[in-house]
């Protein structure tokens, strides 16, 4: 589906427009912000989150949800340390974890597929779930102390300036452009998430595109976890949590309607940079991180705001015009129209 | 019978009009509504009804024209408007509450000013209007399991209950049995005798003549004709909504009966429907016939593999095969064209070129699975000029078209997937007469090339004219088979009722 | 048995299942936990269990009209805070102002929650994602100390955690479970008996029908909300009276153990169906349910959230594939007893008639 609907096209002009003030603003503050080595933080402190954020896309735009994505976060991280502190070599614990994610992924989708649960509640049943599964696995401890490898994998840059977690991210970014809008199942996810009906008819396995995007999600949220614990260098119980508001607040913000059928990657990509920009912005006045979710938050609920109160103005406007029309008894054919 | 022709009017609009960007939708209609009478109003889609009806309980202003009660002018703004004027509609879908009970789905929506809900006092008035009907329906049961003649039931009931005057009933008998079409138009003449004004819309030309006490025809929203029951005849009711003689829209060539293509024995679904029976020959249309509810878009989803059958035998190319989804069916060589454009045939907000390639995607994609788009485009744009698709381009929203090129979006999406058996779903409903006639122009073009046709209609005189052979069904069973030479719209009719007179075999 | 068709409804009979299963729990580990009744368990159950109940029967008026409402953790927190801090510094502060205050403030977020959702026409899911966090935010961002500290609290606050207002044969009724079955009485006449609670029922189950019928539907679901958020502050102030040691933390996740507690007690996925009761027999089932499994595996206490996950999908499974199934024989049922019903009377007519 390359062609989007000129109401998109609108949105992602505002969105350019948002990111140039945002950045702009974040320049004034700050000179030293255009530099490759920051631009590189703005995208390293979160590159987990937004990578999730991509495979997030998918789901919405089929009008699915996954709301366990932090805890598989969580979860996965906890598999893999959890296996390290018993002596198992971090290969198999980076397998095993990846695995998990599969598994759960697939979980995920049988029960909104096959079951005909909806998405959100399973996942929100999943994501109270997996988190006390993570908790179970450690508890209340942290592990850290990963191989060395994998420490220097998270935390030092693998070509150039860039670790491995962002030329990872940006790999996967090309990667899902393509899936979306240039390969017949971004089309199919399209249309299944417009009108599951029509899909069905025109002989598409809704089921099983539904499950090749839940499968994605769990794989690429235990990724992500994995690569959170490299880059921190420890592991608990309870990281990741609150994921899932920051990706969802990401995928929305770029465009995606909740109702699915409708959003493009580009929008997506814009919003991310809003968000890395603001963030970043807001850490450098010092605002505390629950702070910048709250300011985030306010960001959603206005960006949806925003068309909604537009739309309803619009109407006010044209009623107004309509009301003034000439009404009565034998009034001839001839009034304005 | 009428008791208030000479009586004045509940409901007068008067010099209506109103219009939609570029379409008029109604154009000075003029129309009387009399307490105790069946007005039936009858006109093809687009003729302005709902239009009409909408302006009526409040969802659209008239441009022009105005609406008088007792012979006030009164304004409609919003359906609460309405209600409280004494104007209620009730519709094919009717909205029932499925998690309350029918008592309460009755008077839920009232404007009361009461804060609290008096449970049993709202049990007896609504047990009493249920008695004033005339109909035996349990008020505590929950309206979840009700079927859809009950539902149109507390619908009516609902409308008592505000002190209806003048209830418009818009293609209620859509989807009920014979049996129940026959309940509910005892309801309607309760109603009617008890002196509420029935504005009844209907395409079905039985059911004008069985119920009606005046007819008025609308075509393209002008008002073409009043008249008593009495006053009219089938033909004239034809001729009055179509505007001219019906010979000339249905121009059928008669294609030579090539091979036999597919032979169903015995096909049926539980609960659904059972014992079809035909075999169907290449270049023929098949036409399927039979009152609303008689099952015969089911039999098509069993085909399409939509709802797949559970006895009987589809026999294609000499060996009985088994259907089980639409890529089964697809790959046969068979599909199905959908009513329902809206719901379940076409994807709005995609564009014409993206619909048409959906089922056949795969043939569209490269090694590497990235959409050919050039290829794409180009077969759009064939069938934009073989169907005269009217439209800026075909990367334009499938959901700005107008319905008739839906409809045509619509058929080259299935004729794209080569199908030697295409099943047409009401293929001509709702749209506007020139469009029919271009569709039924290709369906003989198709069947000149040897495609087999099944086309499932409600507009008799479409089965009429362009089946080869007609299959008539009811309430899930085939009938009768009818070759086009013996045929008469009586004959098919009386079929589709349920009386016999008809060949039941292969024809 | 057709007369208790008639008078019993499905999810009448999802929360008879859930008493059964209540009392199934308590004999079962009954048996195997030695001093299972005691009073001290029966005081932290009630306790906990009344917070959550409190919270989660505002939670089902909104999820009835097939909202969501995930601000509920969040007011919960703020409330506890700033009433903490409040009485913490005026001590004369009477109970009845500062429960008082926590309500209202609770409603006032709650009234945000509506105009957005309800006038804004955001989707209540995204709205209330964004809002929880603005609200947590405005808690952390305020410029005080990030702690409400126990013994600086007023000491009635401290009284009514532990008090009881009497006792029934050695086991003690707090205020707490008061306020929790007081609030349960009110919104179950509420939900049964009032037309706003009426429509909040015919707005789950049919969005379109309300609205083409007219139905006041902005008005209503604003007021869900607004009665989500004030329950939210009451429990806001139960939570400090519970907890008294307070952090900007406080109460963060509840929102999801509210809708657990929720949906266990058999409210509809899309609304339209649910009681007050079911909210609270599920806060009370989850929680005796995570105690005993507790006590009786010796389990660690970190299994909680993977249990309580699991027992939420187990209930909305059940009451998917199950009770749809049940419903729908149900009304079935009805439908033949009725078509029954109606021949008769149709066979009498025609035997009398012309």
């Amino acid at each position: 589906m390359a062609r989007r609907s000129g109401w998109l096209r609108g949105w992602e002009g505002l969105l350019l427009g948002i990111l140039i003030l945002v950045v702009a603003f974040n320049v004034i503050n700050a000179r030293h912000y255009v530099g490759i080595q920051n631009l590189v933080n703005l995208f390293e402190l979160h590159i987990e989150e937004i990578m999730v954020a991509l495979t997030m896309t998918f789901l919405i735009i089929n009008g699915e949800i996954d709301l366990t994505v932090g805890s598989m976060m969580g979860l996965a991280g906890c598999v893999m340390a959890a296996l390290w502190e018993k002596g198992i070599p971090a290969p198999y614990g980076i397998a095993a974890a990846l695995a998990v994610g599969i598994l759960v992924g697939a979980f995920n989708g049988f029960m909104s597929t096959y079951m005909g649960l909806s998405s959100l509640i399973v996942t929100l049943a999943g994501l109270i779930g997996f988190r006390g599964l993570a908790f179970v696995l450690l508890e209340d401890r942290s592990v850290g102390n990963f191989p060395g490898w994998f420490d220097h994998l998270g935390q030092q840059p693998l070509v150039g300036p860039f670790p491995f977690a962002v030329l990872a991210f940006v790999v996967m970014l090309v990667v899902s452009i393509i899936i979306l809008h240039y390969t017949g199942f971004g089309r199919y996810t399209y249309v299944i998430g417009n009108n599951k009906d029509v899909a069905r008819y025109a002989g598409v396995n809704v089921r099983r595109v539904k499950m090749t995007l839940f499968v994605a999600s769990g794989l690429v949220s235990a990724f992500a976890g994995l690569l959170l614990a490299a880059r921190t260098g420890s592991m608990r119980g309870d990281t990741g949590t609150g994921t899932e508001l920051a990706v969802i607040t990401m995928v929305v913000f770029g465009g995606v309607s909740i109702f699915g059928g409708t959003g493009s990657m580009f929008g997506v990509l814009l919003s991310i940079l809003i968000t890395l920009n603001l963030r970043n912005g807001m850490g450098l006045l010092n605002i505390s991180g629950d702070v910048q979710t709250g300011v985030l938050g306010l960001l959603l609920v206005v960006a949806v705001l925003v068309p909604t109160v537009g739309n309803a103005l619009r109407d006010l406007f044209r009623r107004r015009q309509v009301s003034t029309h000439p009404r009565g008894a034998g009034e001839q054919k001839g009034g304005a129209s | 019978m009428p008791t208030g022709t000479s009586a004045d009017p509940v409901l007068e609009m008067r010099h209506i009009s109103k219009r939609f960007d570029t379409i008029q939708a109604l154009d000075d209609v003029t129309l009387r509504l009399y307490p105790g009478e069946i007005h039936t109003l009858v006109g093809e889609n687009g003729a302005g009804k709902s239009t009409l009806i909408k302006i009526m309980t409040g969802i659209y202003s008239p441009d022009e024209g105005e609406i008088l009660l007792d012979g006030k002018p009164i304004r409609v703004h919003s359906s609460v408007d309405a209600q409280g004027y004494g104007i209620a509609a009730i519709y094919q879908e009717p909205m029932v509450f499925p998690d309350l009970n029918v008592a309460e789905n009755v008077f839920i929506t009232h404007g009361s000013r009461s804060i609290g809900v008096n449970w049993s006092r709202m049990v007896r008035e609504a047990e009493a209007i249920m008695a004033k009907l005339d109909v035996s329906l349990d008020v505590r049961m929950q309206a979840r399991g009700l079927t859809l003649a009950q539902q149109q039931t507390v619908e009516i009931a609902k409308a008592i209950s505000l002190q209806v005057r003048v209830l418009i009933m818009d293609e209620p008998t859509a989807s009920l049995s014979a049996h129940e079409v026959e309940q509910l138009f005892k309801l309607t003449r309760t109603l009617r005798d008890q002196g509420v004004s029935v504005l009844f819309i209907s395409h079905r030309m039985e059911e004008i003549f069985e119920i009606a006490d005046r007819v008025s025809v609308f075509r393209d929203g002008r008002w073409v004709s009043t008249r008593a029951r009495s006053e009219v005849t089938a033909e004239g009711v034809i001729r009055d909504m179509v505007g001219s003689e019906i010979e000339e829209f249905f121009a059928k060539t008669r294609a030579a009966r090539g091979d036999l293509l597919v032979s169903l024995r015995g096909l049926g679904r539980r609960g659904v429907f059972s014992g079809i029976n035909v075999d169907v020959y290449r270049g023929e249309v098949l036409g399927f016939a039979g009152l609303v509810g008689s099952r015969r878009t089911d039999v098509g989803l069993a085909l399409f593999g939509v709802a797949p059958a559970d006895t009987g035998q589809i026999i294609l190319d000499g060996k009985a095969t088994r259907i089980q989804k639409p890529q089964d069916a697809l790959r046969r060589g068979i599909a199905y064209m959908s009513e329902d454009r809206r719901g379940i045939g076409l994807s709005m907000p995609m564009s014409i070129a993206t619909n048409i390639t959906l089922p056949m995607l795969r043939n569209y994609v490269s090694r590497l699975g990235l959409v050919r788009v050039g290829a794409e485009d180009a077969t759009a744009e064939q069938f934009r000029q073989r169907l005269s698709i009217r439209t800026p381009s075909v990367h334009e929203q499938v959901g700005r078209l107008s319905g008739g090129n839906q409809q045509k979006v619509m058929l080259s999406k299935w004729l794209n997937t080569r199908p030697r058996l295409l099943i047409l779903d009401e293929p001509t409903r709702g749209i506007d007469v020139g469009a029919k006639a271009e569709v039924h122009h290709i369906m003989n073009e198709l069947t000149s090339q040897g495609m087999a046709i099944i086309m499932v209609s409600s507009d008799m005189p479409e089965i009429m004219a362009m089946s080869d052979r007609i299959l008539v069904m009811r309430e899930g069973r085939q009938m009768a088979i009818f070759d086009r030479r013996e045929a008469t719209q009586e004959k098919v009719l009386a079929a589709a009722m349920g009386q016999h007179g008809g060949l039941k075999e292969n024809a | 048995m057709a007369t208790i068709r008639r008078y019993v409804r499905p999810e009448q009979l999802r929360v008879f299942s859930l008493v059964f299963l209540i009392l199934a729990i308590f004999l079962f580990f009954g048996s195997q936990i030695q001093g299972y009744f005691s009073v001290r368990i029966f005081n932290r159950v009630t306790s906990d269990v009344a917070i959550v109940a409190v919270v989660a029967m505002g939670e089902t008026l909104v999820l009835l009209t097939r909202n969501y409402d995930l601000t509920v953790g969040s007011i919960v927190g703020v409330t506890a805070f700033f009433v903490g801090k409040v009485v913490s510094a005026y001590h004369g502060l009477p109970p009845v102002a500062a429960f008082t205050l926590a309500i209202g403030t609770g409603a006032l977020m709650g009234a945000v929650n509506g105009v957005v959702i309800s006038y804004g026409r955001v989707p209540s899911l995204i709205a209330t994602l964004g809002l929880l966090a603005v609200y947590r935010s405005i808690l952390v961002g305020a410029p005080t100390d990030k702690i409400v500290v126990a013994h600086l609290l007023p000491p009635w606050v401290l009284n009514l955690a532990g008090a009881s207002l009497f006792s029934i044969g050695g086991f003690y009724v707090t205020p707490l479970l008061v306020i929790a079955l007081a609030v349960l009485v009110v919104f179950h006449l509420v939900t049964r008996y009032l037309r706003f609670g009426r429509r909040l029922y015919a707005i789950g189950s049919n969005p379109e029908a309300a609205r083409t019928g007219g139905m006041p539907v902005d008005r209503t679901v604003f007021l869900a909300f607004v009665l989500s958020g004030a329950l939210a502050g009451l429990g806001g102030i139960m939570f400090l009276v519970r907890y008294g040691d307070l952090t900007v933390g406080a109460a963060q996740g509840m929102e999801l153990n509210v809708i657990a507690a929720a949906v266990v007690g058999g409210v509809g996925a899309f609304g339209g169906y649910g009681t007050m009761i079911g909210a609270l027999l599920g806060a009370f089932m989850i929680d005796l349910l995570d105690l005993s499994l507790l006590r009786w595996l010796q389990i660690s206490d970190f299994w909680v959230g993977a249990f309580l996950g699991a027992l939420i999908l187990l209930a909305v499974t059940v009451d998917s594939v199950i009770v749809t199934r049940l419903r729908d024989i149900w009304a079935k049922g009805e439908l033949r007893a009725g078509t029954a019903r109606e021949s008769a009377a149709a066979g009498k007519e025609e035997d009398g008639g012309a």
